[in-house]
């Protein structure tokens, strides 16, 4: 039986071997481990990058006050990115579900077509969900566009459901009955936070206050845009992007509010990307090697 | 000796089903063609794919193209010669060029005068050159749904490209896609038979996929999975309940048929059968199978088949797996059915203002509103009373299910969600109908809603979303239209036809506008403008799916009024009247009339002042045609009606041979025009004859036998 915490090293360590940069969870509430700037920003502009992390992911109108044995208000992903996607790079993938255990000669692993896309983020991606035995295991993408950039080279990004995964390998009835570590399932670490955090998404939360949260945060991050700070910029579209979710959940978010809350989200991810293309560029783009930024430069010379 | 088989395979990562069999054959079409451009048309030609394998075998090639000659003009002939008829420098010069000898130059007359000209002879390329061009180019070019960039930037395609056999009677014909080099090494299932192997040619390739199960001929793969599910429904004490769409995708989704059969607890069962069916199908690609002879015939058994991409499950574990999320996810559909069930259709209703039918069209909680309105409007214009209280309560409830926990889940439940909680709720057999049925005709094998209820609520929901969305200009143009307005005004259409409904419905697309205020932008005359050309296309489609020519069509519709119904009785009599003889006459004197008075003003007939006798005759037998003609149509008999107007053909005839409208005088032409207008709309009660096409050769030879 395989416990939550022996997944999350398994992966680690294969991904580690790949190169990936082990980056730990960012410190903010966010839905998707996508929005970490270590995805988000990363995959902009010309330079490679390869990282992998846990991502605590948060989907206020998901929790079920932790009633429902298949389904969590705050979930956790393990993100992979490899930038530019390598030519082998489902091969690796295949590759990390035999280093967590399967073995694929006993099993039926299909890639079905399911295409990504984040308004708010202005991004979107080609790719399928990963079907082992029936159940979606994995979310495989190749980004195509983030913050309404076209991107190149593309990144693929690999993201594992950790506590679905888990609870299929080991077929069992509930998220809450996984093993966290032997001994300690992942109901006594995790239930009484979904039982409050649900009451308090749909319950609790004060919507004056969360409106007044989101106007001050995007206030802020128009502050530091303007200051050249593109990563507190990025960090305070996020907390814009977590307010709209609790209100979302809080059912305060009239039709016609809704469209407008999420165009400003995205107007500050696209601002943020841009910016963060322009502040790399100033840089000289450090993460590339010497040889691919004199071509960079001789094409945004010619660009010019 | 060269058989001239070639075999093309692209290896690339995972394509998704609905694309693979319109790129595959966008494939086989383009080389095809390029090939036959050239000379090249292959005897047969096969065509192949799983998700990872495009495939295409072309045998009976040429060898090579046939040689061809090519005329090349060089300069005029008194530019080649000296005045003492020695051959000038241009002469030379063109003959160097094309490698002849000047005396092996001929001469051609042209606009311009006399040139010289070389007549060349190119040598066909072989097959394999030009293959060589052809296939990249095309494969590159394959217009798929949604493509993709890879790596640096490489692409556009579907998915990356990882491998290309390439091979022409075993022999690789070289060429680059997307930095992959074209050879002659493939690979087999990626779990099962993984390593690469080498390929001869077309025999070969098919012996060593067979050898690894694989089969890439997807007509194959689907009687093979048919079968099997068939055969397992039977074992199962039961039978499959077939669906042709979703054994398409699952026949696309494997490379190995292999079929998974799985169960789950009896207790789910307590389910809606809809409920099961769409969960099993929508999560989890999965058939279902029912009871056959015997007790409880058609109930739902607690089984389903999908496919798995290998020929069998050693271990179990993809059973095991896929009846654990089955069972995850039917664990799911019940607990939103007991909070659906729990929370109540009126609590639903209440969360509908939160629920957006469009942007700038507000919310469900007004379609509601407005719906309610409307089903009552419809009830009146028809005088449904009895049903009014009925359809407006199932106007009212249809678009309360989008609230519900279980439609937000399974979208492609909606309508039939509502129904039945309505039904559980305990509403009259009427209103559950109505609103189970809403979104009927969902095809064009379809049928409308049952009810007369359902009807009309069927009705006031797509009038509702036309006259909106028309309202705000947003008019479907070509293949974009995101709101699905083209089936909704054909719903509309099939539902007035079929249910035989006499409606006004410019009065209510009226109503539906009014009932907006001021959300819209534009009036209700400038929407009818833009609609009734819509709907009339939809109108010409459904008639012409149910056999009648499009004349036929055009002729009933330029005569307006009357409604749908009217206007496909007048339809039918036209199409069964038109063949004969004595009919065709009076088309081609309908067709004269009206272009006689084509452009002339109104004027009116003075019977008193006609002078031949042929007028005299024609007005005569038009006097006595009018109230007849008048009287089937208000009866609705339009056969009778047409037949009535085909007596007049011999009078109209005498009249055109005899009369000449176009006169000096001024008063007895203008008389005359007054006498065919008259004429011309009674011809035309039921339909525009002078749109209906007549072949004259046809209508000479009848009319002579007649």
């Amino acid at each position: 039986m395989q416990t939550f915490q022996e997944l999350i090293l398994k992966l680690s360590e294969f991904w580690a071997r790949q190169g990936c940069a082990l980056q730990q969870p960012l410190d903010l509430e966010v839905g998707a481990g996508t929005m970490h700037p270590d995805t988000f920003l990363r995959v902009l502009g010309p330079e490679p990058w390869r990282v992998a992390y846990v991502q605590p992911s948060r989907r206020p109108a998901d929790g079920r006050y932790g009633d429902n044995p298949f389904r969590l208000g705050k979930h956790h992903q393990f993100q992979v990115v490899l930038k530019p996607s390598p030519l082998d790079v489902k091969d690796l993938y295949v590759k990390s579900l035999e280093a967590i255990g399967l073995d694929l000669t006993q099993h039926d692993l299909r890639f079905e077509e399911d295409n990504w896309e984040a308004p708010t983020l202005g991004a979107w991606g080609v790719g399928w969900q990963v079907m082992l035995d029936g159940m979606e295991i994995t979310q495989f993408t190749y980004f195509q566009q983030a913050g309404g950039l076209e991107l190149k080279p593309i990144s693929a990004e690999i993201t594992y459901g950790l506590e679905r995964l888990t609870m299929f390998l080991s077929l069992s009835q509930s998220i809450y009955e996984i093993q966290w570590v032997e001994g300690l399932d992942y109901g006594q670490v995790r239930k009484q936070e979904e039982y409050e955090l649900s009451k308090y998404y749909f319950e609790v939360a004060d919507v004056a206050f969360l409106q007044s949260q989101f106007e001050g945060f995007e206030r802020e991050a128009g502050r530091c845009l303007e200051a050249g700070l593109v990563l507190p910029a990025y960090e305070c579209a996020l907390k814009c992007s977590h307010m709209f979710n609790v209100m979302d959940a809080r059912g305060a978010v009239s039709v016609t509010e809704r469209v407008g809350l999420m165009k400003r989200v995205r107007d500050l991810a696209v601002g943020c990307a841009r910016a963060y293309v322009e502040s790399r560029e100033q840089q000289g783009f450090p993460l590339l090697g010497p040889a691919a930024k004199t071509q960079e430069t001789e094409v945004a010379d010619a660009a010019r | 000796m060269p058989r001239g088989e070639y075999l093309l395979e692209v290896l690339s990562e995972e394509i998704p089903a609905r694309m693979l069999e319109p790129g595959v054959r966008e494939l086989a079409t383009r080389v095809f063609e390029e090939l036959m451009a050239r000379g090249l048309g292959p005897r047969e030609v096969e065509t192949g794919f799983t998700p990872r394998r495009l495939v295409l075998i072309l045998s009976g090639l040429p060898e090579a193209e046939p040689d061809r000659e090519e005329q090349v003009m060089g300069p005029p002939v008194r530019a080649a010669y000296t005045p003492d008829g020695k051959p000038t420098a241009a002469l030379l010069g063109f003959a160097k060029r094309t490698g002849l000898e000047p005396e092996q130059l001929s001469r051609v007359e042209t606009e311009k005068g006399e040139y010289l000209s070389a007549t060349r002879k190119i040598e066909g390329r072989p097959v394999a050159e030009v293959l060589a061009g052809i296939v990249p180019r095309v494969l590159a070019g394959i217009a798929w749904a949604k493509m993709m960039r890879w790596g640096n930037g490489e692409g556009p395609w579907v998915r990356p490209v990882h491998g290309v056999v390439s091979l022409l009677d075993g022999q690789v014909v070289p060429f680059d896609l997307y930095g992959i080099a074209a050879g002659d090494r493939t690979v087999g299932h990626p779990t099962l038979s993984p390593a690469s192997f080498a390929v001869a040619g077309v025999e070969d390739y098919k012996r060593q996929l067979a050898e690894r199960a694989i089969e890439v001929r997807p007509a194959e793969r689907r009687s093979a999975l048919y079968a099997a599910m068939t055969a397992r429904a039977e074992a199962l004490g039961g039978r499959l309940v077939e669906d042709a769409q979703l054994l398409d995708k699952l026949t696309a989704i494997c490379e190995i048929p292999g079929v998974m059969e799985g169960g789950f607890g009896e207790a789910f069962l307590e389910l809606p059968a809809e409920v099961l069916t769409t969960s099993l199908r929508d999560h989890q690609s999965a058939l279902t199978v029912v009871a056959g002879n015997g007790d409880g015939e058609g109930r739902l058994l607690p089984h389903f088949l999908t496919v798995m991409d290998r020929p069998d499950d050693p271990s179990g574990r993809a059973r095991s797996g896929n009846e654990w999320v089955v069972a995850a996810r039917l664990a799911d559909a019940r607990f939103f059915y007991g909070e659906d069930r729990k929370a109540g259709l009126a609590h639903r209703a209440a969360q509908l203002d939160r629920l957006a039918f469009q942007e700038r069209l507000g919310s469900y909680a007004a379609k509601a509103e407005r719906l309610a309105e409307l089903a009552g409007v419809i009830c009146d214009q028809l005088g449904w009373q009895d049903e009014k209280a009925d359809a407006v309560a199932a106007a009212r409830l249809l678009k309360v299910d989008l609230a519900t926990e279980m439609v937000k889940e399974f979208t492609s439940l909606q309508g039939i969600m509502g129904g039945i909680y309505a039904r559980e709720e305990g509403h009259p057999e009427a209103v559950w109908q109505a609103v189970y049925d809403q979104y009927m005709p969902a095809s064009s094998e379809d049928r409308i809603p049952r009810g007369r209820a359902g009807m009309v609520a069927g009705l006031a929901d797509r009038i509702d979303t036309l006259a909106g969305i028309f309202g705000l200009g947003l008019i479907p143009t070509g293949s974009k239209d995101p709101f699905g307005l083209r089936r909704a005004a054909q719903a509309v259409v099939r539902i007035a036809l079929e249910g035989g409904l006499p409606l006004d419905l410019d009065g209510v697309v009226v109503a539906a506008a009014g009932l907006y205020g001021d959300r819209l932008k534009r009036g209700a005359e400038q929407i009818l403008e833009d609609l009734r050309p819509f709907l009339d296309d939809r109108v010409r489609y459904v008639l012409g799916l149910g056999g009648y020519a499009y004349d036929e069509i055009e002729a009933a519709l330029a005569v307006g009024g009357g409604g749908l119904p009217d206007l496909k009785a007048r339809v039918d009599a036209l199409h069964k009247v038109r063949g004969e003889a004595a009919f065709l006459s009076v088309v081609l004197a309908a067709k004269r009339i009206a272009n006689i008075v084509k452009d002339a003003p109104e004027r009116t007939l003075d019977e008193s002042a006609l002078v031949e006798p042929a007028e005299k005759e024609l007005a005569a037998a038009y006097r006595g045609l009018r109230s007849e003609v008048e009287e089937a149509a208000a009866a609705g008999d339009y056969e009778r009606c047409l037949r009535r107007i085909a007596d007049l053909a011999p009078v109209l005839d005498r009249f055109f041979v005899d009369v000449m409208v176009m006169v000096d005088d001024e008063n007895l032409r203008n008389n005359r025009v007054a006498l065919l207008q008259a004429i011309g709309r009674t011809v035309s009660r039921t339909a525009r004859l002078s749109e209906v096409v007549v072949d004259r050769a046809e209508a000479r030879a009848k009319a002579g036998a007649a």
